[in-house]
């Protein structure tokens, strides 16, 4: 009672790692809801019939269980506010399917908020006809060396056609190759350079 | 100032604080373990949650006492060596607790007693957070309040940010050409 149940629901929340969740805990949620109709009670039980005006000891109990029902909220409103920012920074940091592990810790509502998330973010992107979600990082370079990690074949980028065959090496334009980096068909050997014009020429 | 979804200042507001009602309060009594009846004497002595304490400070219904950590023995340690004193552990949200009891408590020394603490803490914070490797966790970073830890960190990753820069690539100029030399054919 009195939000302490509330505060361990958001203990747990803080002292999880910056960008993580811990899985979503429905029953404590529920549990605080349900002290939230219990003081509920209480308070209709203690303003029943009395004047509100005269300040006796009904009213500030009455008050307490006002205020109890109001820092509730906060701490319930505070739970999902974070937990919807880390869903959507999971639409930018990992990419429009969550792994299995991710997926287990939120409930039904946050994987559809994650859905309609992604949908809204793809039209946006549709109507500027641009990728928002590559090049998160600024690159230094426009150019890119790769290896190719498993057999994609003939691939046409732009005017010319390039053959990727397995563990062959290229050196495309970032562009170009972001997407088959992000699916882990190609490994990027940028910090490599150096090393690279050793092995190769 | 600490927004309403600001988990953090939600936490630090749930610190208990000592207060004496001037009022009786009905249907409360699971504040006051030591009560029979399911309410709240006037004058009774009880541990309260800040948030609750604050809201019914303003409405003049209890009287908060100063909590220990703004006592004479933490002053007295304080005074003795500020950077020893252990708030990580026992009182996590020192500066901002101290902030927001500052004005209901009337206690004017509060204000001037967070400054000196934080003042004196802040010269061996800084220069170990410079020092400071970044995996390993030193023993005196369990002993920095909340707000003390944010600066930790600013001034440790910032530390590292800098070494980065120091050693980057200077001036090597890429090659934009790949495949083998091109032999130019003079005939």
């Amino acid at each position: 009672m009195y939000a302490r149940r509330a505060a361990q629901l958001l203990q747990e929340l803080s002292s999880c790692e910056e960008g993580q969740l811990p899985p979503y805990n429905g029953d404590k949620f529920d549990q605080v809801i349900r002290e939230c109709e219990e003081h509920s009670r209480q308070f209709q039980s203690l303003i029943r019939d009395k004047d509100i005006e005269t300040k006796n000891e009904d009213h500030y109990g009455s008050f307490i269980h006002h205020l109890s029902i109001i820092r509730n909220k906060r701490c319930l409103m505070a739970y999902m506010y974070k937990r919807a920012e880390v869903i959507q920074s999971y639409r930018w940091n990992v990419g429009r399917v969550l792994p299995r592990e991710i997926q287990d810790k939120l409930n039904f509502s946050e994987q559809e908020y994650f859905k309609d998330y992604c949908g809204v973010i793809d039209s946006y992107m549709k109507d500027l006809d641009l990728d928002l979600t590559v090049d998160m990082v600024p690159p230094k370079d426009p150019y890119i060396r790769v290896r190719v990690l498993s057999e994609i074949g003939e691939v046409s980028l732009g005017d010319h056609a390039v053959s990727l065959t397995k563990d062959s090496f290229h050196f495309l334009r970032r562009t170009d190759a972001e997407p088959f980096i992000s699916q882990v068909l190609l490994h990027s050997i940028i910090l490599m350079l150096n090393f690279e014009c050793v092995i190769i020429f | 100032m600490p927004g309403y979804y600001d988990i953090s200042d939600i936490l630090m507001e749930d610190e208990a604080v000592s207060v004496a009602f001037h009022v009786g309060a009905n249907g409360v009594g699971l504040l006051d373990p030591g009560t029979e009846t399911n309410s709240v004497e006037k004058g009774a002595k009880i541990d309260l949650p800040f948030w609750l304490a604050h809201e019914l400070c303003r409405r003049r219904a209890v009287s908060i006492t100063i909590p220990s950590c703004f006592g004479q023995k933490m002053k007295k340690d304080v005074q003795a060596d500020a950077a020893c004193v252990d708030l990580g552990t026992r009182y996590p949200y020192f500066y901002e607790f101290g902030c927001k009891l500052f004005p209901l408590v009337g206690d004017k020394s509060i204000g001037l007693f967070l400054r000196h603490t934080f003042a004196n803490r802040y010269k061996e914070m800084l220069s170990k957070s410079h020092t400071a490797s970044l995996n390993a966790i030193p023993k005196f970073v369990l002993r920095l309040s909340k707000e003390e830890y944010q600066l930790f960190e600013a001034a440790r990753s910032s530390m590292v940010e800098f070494k980065k820069w120091r050693v980057r690539d200077l001036g090597l100029m890429k090659t934009t050409i790949v495949g083998h030399k091109r032999k130019t054919d003079l005939h």
